[in-house]
């Protein structure tokens, strides 16, 4: 066989061709449409988030963006999926605090790696929990809670096990020694019934569920969870502020972030992060994220890197203390 | 509250509005009667079209498709056997077998009667004693639940077929069945074999197309002939007598509808089944029932629709989504900027009210396209069976890997095919099976749950609502067992007369 000139011109330009592919794509990227993984049912804060998120991408984009939700097994299932799709920048993951900070703490068995299965792209949203009773409680602060919690065992509703709800219970139990008992239910829509109609005593609700019954009179707020006060409760402490040692730098939030799957193209990943920058930043958002007492993040790609690093860290910390555990 | 009333009315009437309702009860009814398609699906599917919609707009299409899908989901229940919602798994139990007779227009027509006025009823509740009954949502805690599931549980005695025994072990194998998967309280692996598909447990989509569409479809090709085929050319009509006949029941079921629906998380399926069951218990023939009886069609529709406006009841009065349909409706409030609850009465009533008219009209569209629907769906019955069936086997197909886009499913949904099927041939009910799968959870969740909250068996007996329900539980197992007896000692009577004779 001789290889004539041609041949070889005709090699090196395929192999050009071949190196310059990925390029090439994430210049034409998106192609077609692309679609969100949401790993919870469709109507919860997470599903709502993405479907604004898509609206704001499918514009900016000039694509179809849509989402699809994979519920399931703490939200594990529709996670392991999206760490499994093809890494075209086409699927992408609505990932948030279970996913990527509770869950590879409290599952033994996970089907995937928090962030070697990822590339982080924007830490979108973080939004407290709240510290809330009854309003026929007799408690009306933190102190007086932990007061009365000396004399008798205190319940403490959640959406279920292993949701941030209950971890940030968990987190309040292991610091404060209080004796409070879990009760689980199935999302908070059946969670807060039972705090408003007694069945359970506390709960540490996502402010978003919270917020109209606290606003009806029906839910007492104690504190908030995070380290800064709300905007949407601004006479309502945080746990830090409230001068008990135990509960000093006490922060357990619940956030949200999109990422995709590993190996996904570094130039997809700088499109998807510049144009979410352009969703987040416009006015229709703010007031989206305002309207839940969201606080607007918008980082980039190594800033939530570096978040989940640490998020993962504080997580294993809270379940080591408190012994959550799941086979 | 004239003054709201006719504030409403200027919101509503538009020319959007009408299309947004005539097409969402359209396009509910269409993806309703696809297997594994399910109202929640539909409703999901239509989120983001109302991203751009007026709010009033945009929640009313989401109520169409949602009324839409809830009826929707009987008919292919009828025609085919294959459930489009698990609430429709109860129609099939009589209105299958009506179609198998060639009746299958008589048995949609009573399904879209008995939505429709059930439907009606539910949005009047809605409207009405949204703020009155609203305390029940809170009433109901785990103790009081449990005490309705156990109720609803004996209802089993009623969708039993020929044999008792054979039911209970049919309803124990279906709570079984619903115990794969994540524990609630302590999050443990319960019979997941460490597959992980199995972490999240069985989907009930896959495994109610399975348990009773593809027996059917195997039964077929074994027998290589059905050995009743549907009769064609069908003209049947629900005749003034029957309508009559049924009328109570579908009253009494619409009212079981309200207030199922109204307590969050108690669902469509349990109301359908229960109503169901006491129309079978007061009826003068409870043998006919499961045999094509039109009054089991009309309790078990009107059961199901009940739901459909008063679980907006919670949502709209307390912000409390009754189901994951109304969790999604919730979702769209949010992304119109509102907060439905308490607040929401007071500061946008107009726009309640506004939607309170338009779901008023849903029940007239209903109607109105179920009508027409009911002409071209009918004749799915006069298609051979030989090319019918193979369709049915490619929905059941897609229907069970659309749910979460996975091959997995469409093989649980194989499985219980063959379990299914084998029910069918050892003559082994399937529908106790399904109520121990959706009512074994809640039945769990809530025994524990009480104990978690107070730690003693007082928690059980702490209510009125306790004890009627407990009340109920004893007369409904006591009336129904002492029926099966007496229809066990019927039936041993005349086959010794025959074997005599």
């Amino acid at each position: 066989m001789t290889v004539t000139r041609r041949t070889l011109m005709g090699v090196a330009g395929a192999a050009a061709m071949l190196a310059l592919a990925p390029s090439v794509q994430a210049n034409d990227y998106p192609e077609k449409r692309v679609t969100i993984i949401v790993p919870y049912s469709a109507g919860g804060a997470t599903d709502v988030l993405a479907r604004k998120v898509a609206e704001g991408l499918s514009e900016e984009l000039d694509e179809t963006v849509t989402v699809e939700n994979r519920p399931g097994a703490g939200a594990t299932l529709g996670t392991t999926q999206a760490a499994k799709a093809r890494p075209d920048g086409y699927t992408l993951f609505m990932g948030q605090v279970s996913s990527h900070g509770i869950a590879p703490a409290v599952y033994k068995n996970l089907q995937y790696e928090p962030l070697e299965d990822f590339e982080p792209i924007m830490h979108l949203i973080t939004i407290p929990n709240v510290m809330v009773v009854n309003k026929e409680s007799p408690y009306e602060s933190v102190e007086g809670f932990l007061e009365g919690a000396q004399s008798e065992t205190m319940r403490f509703g959640s959406s279920g096990t292993g949701s941030s709800i209950h971890l940030s219970g968990e987190m309040f139990k292991a610091r404060t020694g209080v004796d409070m008992t879990h009760v689980p239910y199935k999302g908070s829509g059946e969670a807060v019934p039972a705090l408003l109609s007694g069945d359970v005593d506390v709960m540490f609700d996502n402010l978003p569920s919270a917020m109209p019954h606290i606003q009806s009179g029906d839910l007492r707020p104690l504190a908030v969870t995070s380290l800064e006060r709300s905007e949407q409760l601004p006479d309502v402490p945080t746990l830090d502020e409230t001068g008990i040692e135990d509960l000093k730098d006490f922060s357990a939030q619940s956030w949200f972030g999109l990422l995709a799957p590993a190996g996904t193209d570094e130039e997809v990943v700088e499109t998807l992060s510049a144009s979410l920058g352009k969703v987040v930043s416009s006015e229709d958002f703010a007031e989206f994220a305002d309207t839940r007492g969201a606080t607007i993040v918008g980082s980039n790609p190594a800033e939530f890197t570096d978040f989940i690093e640490t998020e993962l860290d504080n997580w294993k910390t809270v379940v080591d203390e408190a012994g959550v555990t799941v086979e | 509250m004239m003054e709201n009333l006719a504030i409403g009315f200027d919101l509503f009437f538009s020319f959007e509005n009408f299309i947004a309702i005539a097409l969402g009860v359209c396009v509910g009814v269409l993806v309703g009667s696809i297997p594994g398609l399910t109202a929640t699906m539909a409703v999901a599917l239509a989120l983001p079209f109302t991203f751009n919609l007026d709010p009033v707009t945009g929640i009313l299409l989401l109520v169409g498709v949602y009324k839409g899908g809830v009826y929707g989901g009987s008919v292919t229940a009828i025609l085919i056997r294959a459930p489009g919602t698990p609430a429709a798994a109860c129609t099939l139990l009589d209105g299958y077998p009506l179609a198998r007779k060639g009746q299958a227009g008589k048995a949609l027509t009573m399904a879209l009667y008995a939505s429709c006025i059930a439907d009606f009823i539910s949005n009047l509740a809605l409207i009405f004693l949204a703020s009155l009954i609203a305390g029940l949502a809170l009433a109901f805690g785990p103790p009081e639940y449990f005490w309705l599931i156990c109720f609803s549980l004996t209802v089993v005695i009623s969708i039993s077929g020929n044999s008792l025994t054979k039911g209970v072990i049919s309803g124990l194998l279906g709570i079984l069945i619903s115990t794969i998967g994540l524990d609630l309280v302590y999050g443990t692996q319960r019979f997941t074999f460490d597959v992980f598909n199995l972490m999240g447990g069985v989907s009930y989509i896959p495994l109610l197309i399975g348990l009773f569409a593809l027996p059917e479809v195997i039964d077929f090709y074994v027998k290589k002939a059905s050995p009743i085929a549907v009769k064609g050319a069908d003209r049947s009509r629900v005749t003034l007598s029957e309508f009559k006949k049924s009328f109570l029941s579908i009253i009494r079921g619409s009212f079981i509808g309200v207030i199922l629906g109204t307590i969050p998380g108690a669902g469509a399926t349990a109301a359908a089944f229960l109503s169901y069951g006491e129309a079978r218990r007061t009826s003068k023939t409870p043998e006919t029932f499961g045999k094509g009886e039109v009054e089991g069609v009309a309790a078990a529709e009107s059961g199901n629709n009940g739901v459909a406006g008063a679980t907006l009841i919670p949502l709209l009065s307390l912000g409390i989504p009754g189901d994951v349909v109304t969790a999604v409706i919730l979702g769209a409030f949010m992304l119109q900027g509102l907060t439905p609850g308490p607040l929401m009465f007071q500061e946008n009533i107009s726009l309640i009210y506004a939607i309170f008219i338009g779901i008023m009209l849903s029940s007239v569209v209903l109607f109105v396209s179920g009508k027409f629907a009911i002409r071209y769906f009918s004749k799915i019955a006069d298609i051979p069976r030989h090319i019918l069936l193979p369709i049915v086997l490619m929905f059941c197909v897609f229907g069970s890997y659309a749910v979460q886009n996975q091959m997995f499913d469409v093989g649980v949904m194989l499985a219980f095919g063959l379990l299914g099927y084998f029910m069918m041939r050892i003559n082994m009910a399937a529908a106790p099976f399904l109520m121990g799968f959706i009512l074994g959870p809640l039945f769990e969740d809530n025994l524990r749950r009480s104990y978690l909250i107070a730690e003693d068996i007082t928690i059980f007996f702490r209510s009125p609502i306790c004890w009627i329900f407990i009340a109920f539980t004893v007369i409904s197992l006591f009336i129904g067992i002492r029926r099966e007896i007496r229809m066990t000692r019927a039936r041993k009577a005349s086959a010794e007369e025959a074997t005599a004779s």
